[in-house]
């Protein structure tokens, strides 16, 4: 069970942080800044089945949950790899290859998830959002467990703290924006909406939009337990060849 | 038989180590044996290697060849069992900044599975005399009890072998020979302690056996005896361990 001493080490780093409401805040004003603002200003304009705020409420869960579960591993392993020095009393200790990682994945999956509530319980407050389906759960988790697992890859990968915005300037933030959370893949041309069709974050919009289980939300599930599957053995192996 | 391995039953020996980065030998075909119980001094100038050794006795970096073994067995491989019996408090504090000293060491014990952890806790802030800070947030210890904080966290698992990279710099003399008790007590416990230094006093009065590295390479290897006896100086004040270490870095440069 080491990796229960992993997770709860990162977990209590992250309460810490949580633990301050500056933190929080901060952390939860951007994806309520997107709400606003798209919600707002092109409420009316852009047409998607079912309305666009419930489509635009949806997505940008589905970036919270992306880049909260994306940045607390990648940071975690970054910064403490390069910054702090902190990552070593992890390799330091006898906890297992796999262990490690699950722990540090499992940390990241809970801050996705619990930013990607605050942002479905903000949106069901102040615009009456709709409750989520089995499907949404799942996509939820299944996207917290990639994005974190992504994160874990990308943190073990770097040899610099700015490497990781690298991966945020060419990643994160085209998934954000062209992955179908502010507007439907349709809309672009379709060369790009073939390739941004292939992002996981358009996985997890589609779960989270999806009514219930059918072949296209088991292929979006597919697609992100099968990403998990390959972040997480990608950075077991990587983990196993750290050296300093 | 390789020279400067000779110990069939040491707490380490080196042999032909290698670790090179960027095409740079920082460590040279190192061989090298620390017995089992004291003290023993690693030293030499900046860039000679230290650190990285240490490292590599921990775990944290691999070589790039050569073999290293632990109480016999093989260090390289880094098994579960192998890292419990190494302790390694570097240079640098690496605690996690925002948790206290009491949540450090109970994280810490937890990783390495410590069986009764908060007696182990109470027992190890007893031991370091960290009553008085155990709620403190590490960011907030002075020099002096961060090293201490450190050096308690590593001993959390008990470990066998203790690697002390520079434990003592930057602090006042009274607290550097608070951390030579804290190290002359666990000597005298049966730990082998390995530390490095730049303190040629400290090297001579707390370790048994010193030696010398040099561009990652075994310049010197003796008791501070016999350093006083080659090059002179009646006490453990550091001062013929000094001519010799002037002495080599000398040869280095013509």
């Amino acid at each position: 069970m080491g990796w229960v001493a992993i997770y709860r080490r990162e977990m209590l780093i992250l309460t810490k942080k949580i633990g301050n409401m500056g933190y929080v805040f901060s952390t939860a004003i951007s994806p309520f800044i997107y709400l606003f603002a798209f919600g707002l200003g092109l409420g009316d304009r852009v047409k998607v089945e079912g309305g666009y705020l419930p489509f635009l409420v949806s997505g940008i869960i589905g970036i919270t949950v992306m880049m909260n579960s994306f940045q607390q591993t990648s940071s975690s392993v970054s910064v403490g790899k390069l910054y702090f020095h902190t990552f070593q009393s992890v390799v330091l200790s006898p906890v297992g290859n796999a262990a490690v990682v699950l722990g540090i994945v499992m940390a990241g999956v809970v801050r996705g998830l619990f930013f990607g509530a605050l942002i479905f319980v903000m949106a069901w407050l102040f615009f009456g959002a709709g409750v989520l389906g089995s499907t949404g759960i799942v996509g939820m988790i299944l996207g917290a467990l990639c994005f974190s697992a992504m994160g874990t890859v990308v943190g073990l990968l770097v040899k610099h703290p700015d490497d990781v915005s690298l991966v945020n300037n060419f990643f994160i933030t085209p998934m954000t924006f062209f992955g179908g959370s502010f507007f439907p893949l349709q809309n672009l041309p379709a060369w790009l909406g073939t390739i941004a069709g292939l992002f996981p974050i358009g996985s997890l919009n589609l779960l989270i939009r999806s009514s219930g289980w059918n072949g296209d939300s088991l292929a979006a599930a597919g697609i992100l337990a099968g990403l998990t599957g390959i972040f997480f053995y990608w950075s077991v192996w990587l983990y196993s060849r750290y050296s300093e | 038989m390789i020279p400067g391995v000779s110990d069939p039953v040491a707490a380490v020996e080196a042999a032909r180590l290698c670790k090179i980065y960027d095409g740079k030998n920082v460590i040279d075909n190192l061989s090298l044996t620390i017995p089992v119980g004291g003290v023993f001094g690693l030293l030499g100038p900046n860039g000679a290697g230290k650190t990285t050794l240490m490292k590599i006795m921990a775990g944290l970096v691999r070589p790039t060849v050569g073999t290293l073994t632990i109480f016999g067995e093989d260090a390289v491989a880094r098994k579960s069992d192998m890292k419990c019996k190494v302790g390694l408090a570097p240079q640098d504090n690496n605690m996690e900044r925002e948790l206290s000293v009491e949540e450090t060491l109970t994280v810490y014990g937890r990783m390495f599975g410590v069986p009764q952890l908060k007696r182990r806790v109470e027992e190890t802030i007893e031991e370091f005399s960290l009553g008085d800070m155990r709620r403190k947030v590490v960011r907030t210890l002075s020099g002096g009890m961060m090293r201490r904080a450190l050096i308690a966290r590593t001993l959390m698992p008990k470990p066998e072998l203790l690697l002390l990279d520079e434990p003592t710099v930057g602090l006042d003399p009274d607290v550097r020979h608070e951390i030579w008790e804290i190290i002359r007590n666990l000597a005298s416990a049966g730990k082998t302690i390995v530390l490095t230094t730049h303190y040629m006093d400290e090297a001579e009065k707390l370790c048994e056996k010193i030696a010398i590295l040099k561009a990652g390479r075994l310049a010197f290897l003796d008791t501070p005896e016999g350093i006083r006896n080659r090059f002179g100086g009646v006490d453990s004040n550091g001062e013929a361990l000094e001519t010799l270490f002037i002495q080599l870095a000398k040869e280095g440069r013509t």
